[in-house]
């Protein structure tokens, strides 16, 4: 067996409700001042309130509160954020909100523990002591960033992208509260859901997938496969959002392990050209990121067909739909394209395209095509792909996808 | 013990491979087209190496102590980088286990390891001329 290693140092809080046991999280990590990173529309929501109540509840009455994160967060909105951090001399942090409140959350700490520049830490490994004590509360269930060591926002100013990552980016503690979901719209429930799918499929068959990784996948990617359409069509089924919170971070705990893929890389680099949603990005790119890998992974594909099967045979009669769906193959190759078709019909069954010219995108020119396939080349996602891909490859999967 | 049995030795090594590299139209080109400026530093021995590309024109080798300011640094232990030079290090996972620290930006040294594959080949011949062929099994 390889070698590897594997880290989630995160507490983890599950359960309806948990997000009001917030004030006791923080006193047992003896911290009293923390300062809350949210958006405006959660604000708005009420989103926010349990978390609030739970903190006066405690004896934390005026806790401030930056809630100007956007959907794709940057330096400046970081450095406004330890701005008002360390003016109200803030020990901790609180991050509600999805994949980007997170990331900013986690940057905010950088700058408000280490000080100086923030761009002395971009890279990876490149933080060396402890940061401030944080708190996530997700209210998608996607991104997996309340157990990543890694957080990623733009430099609008230089027009580049800074990565984080280190293992005092994990967050000491993540508060998944299924209720803090059920305002989430049905297409956003979709895609950031299949976020969580992608991450799963992908770190099946990264280069470092390691037994551990691999079983947070299969579970994560059995309870996706059955719980995504429900979430997706009925916000306010708490079981269901229960079920795909669950998964979310799982697969999040996987990748961030494992690493991710080609279908990454080009949702990167065709969501920041085109801001096309992350979620739904890798969705259009899943199908065709897994076939293109059938030549290195069928065999690793095939056993995600059959661990689906095997957990769905057994199904209740409301579930006997997933029973019929997933019907086991001997031949490996067979039984990894009817993963990527389950795929498919998991994009159908939520609503969401399946082709980038129905999200917006222009059609590409053969110029446009070089230039994302050569960013995507550069991105970290790719180094982890099962099997090396050429510019010409990328750009074949570009068209296929359109 | 390191394979490298002083900082002389592990610079003149590394140095002497770079200036293979850029003997190497195929590599140097892609490396001078991208402008970066890329640190190594080693430890167990201690060593730094810097390569300039910074001007778009030429692949200036510094060994040792520099003023120029790198973009990007790479550190890890010398025998780290002596088994990347011989293809047995997939540098996205000793990233991921912290074996190597990068300070920058990152993804732009990523890029490039796929342009200095052909090195693979030449960091034998190095090792051999230097009288180290023993270490080549690792």
């Amino acid at each position: 067996m390889n070698l590897f290693s594997y880290l989630c140092p995160t507490r983890i809080t599950f359960g309806d409700g948990t997000a009001s046991g917030i004030g006791d999280i923080l006193s047992e990590m003896a911290v009293s001042n923390p300062l809350i990173v949210t958006d405006k529309v959660l604000v708005e929501k009420g989103v926010l309130d349990p978390v609030l109540k739970s903190l006066a509840d405690s004896g934390l009455k005026e806790v401030p509160i930056f809630q100007d994160v956007p959907s794709d967060s940057d330096v400046d909105c970081v450095r406004r954020a330890v701005e008002l951090g360390k003016s109200k001399n803030c020990d901790s942090l609180i991050a509600v909100g999805g994949g980007s409140v997170i990331d900013t959350a986690k940057v905010v700490n950088i700058g408000l523990s280490m000080g100086g520049d923030l761009l002395d830490f971009e890279g990876i490994n490149n933080l060396y002591s402890p940061l401030m004590p944080m708190v996530a509360v997700p209210t998608t269930a996607g991104t997996g960033s309340e157990v990543s060591a890694v957080a990623m926002i733009k430099d609008y100013e230089s027009g580049k992208k800074l990565l984080f990552g280190s293992r005092f980016l994990y967050v000491n503690a993540a508060v998944l509260d299924p209720t803090m979901l059920v305002t989430l719209p049905p297409r956003l429930t979709a895609a950031t859901g299949l976020d969580a799918v992608t991450h799963a499929i992908e770190a099946y068959v990264a280069m470092g997938a390691n037994p551990i990784t691999d079983s947070l996948a299969l579970q994560s990617l059995q309870l996706l496969f059955q719980y995504l359409p429900i979430a997706t069509a009925s916000g306010d089924n708490l079981e269901a959002r229960a079920q795909t919170l669950l998964a979310s971070t799982m697969a999040g705990m996987s990748f961030t392990n494992s690493g991710v893929g080609i279908v990454h890389a080009l949702a990167h680099t065709v969501g920041a050209k085109y801001s096309v949603h992350h979620g739904i990005a890798n969705a259009i790119f899943l199908p065709h990121g897994m076939e293109f890998n059938i030549e290195a992974s069928a065999a690793r594909y095939a056993q995600v067909w059959t661990y689906l099967c095997t957990a769905f045979s057994g199904c209740s009669s409301a579930n006997k739909a997933l029973g019929d769906k997933f019907v086991s193959v001997a031949d490996p190759v067979q039984a990894a394209y009817q993963l990527v078709n389950a795929v498919r019909e998991l994009l159908k069954d939520c609503s969401l395209p399946d082709k980038l010219r129905d999200v917006k995108v222009p059609e590409f020119s053969e110029s446009s095509l070089q230039e994302l396939a050569e960013t995507a080349m550069t991105d970290p996602a790719i180094m982890f792909n099962p099997r090396e891909a050429s510019p010409d490859d990328l750009i074949s999967i570009l068209k296929e996808a359109y | 013990m390191s394979i490298f049995s002083s900082t002389d030795e592990l610079q003149e090594v590394m140095a002497e491979l770079w200036r293979e590299i850029r003997a190497t139209p195929e590599m140097a080109e892609k490396l001078i087209a991208s402008r970066l400026i890329v640190q190594f530093r080693y430890r167990e021995p201690e060593g730094l190496l810097t390569v300039d590309c910074s001007d778009g024109k030429e692949l200036k080798i510094h060994v040792g102590q520099t003023d120029i300011k790198p973009l990007i640094e790479m550190s890890m232990k010398a025998d780290i980088a002596h088994d990347f030079w011989l293809g047995n290090v997939n540098v996205p996972m000793a990233l991921m286990m912290g074996k190597i620290v990068s300070r920058g930006p990152t993804p732009k040294a990523l890029a490039l390891l796929p342009v200095i594959k052909p090195a693979y080949q030449i960091y034998p011949k190095v090792l051999e001329i230097r009288g180290k062929s023993s270490q080549l099994a690792g």
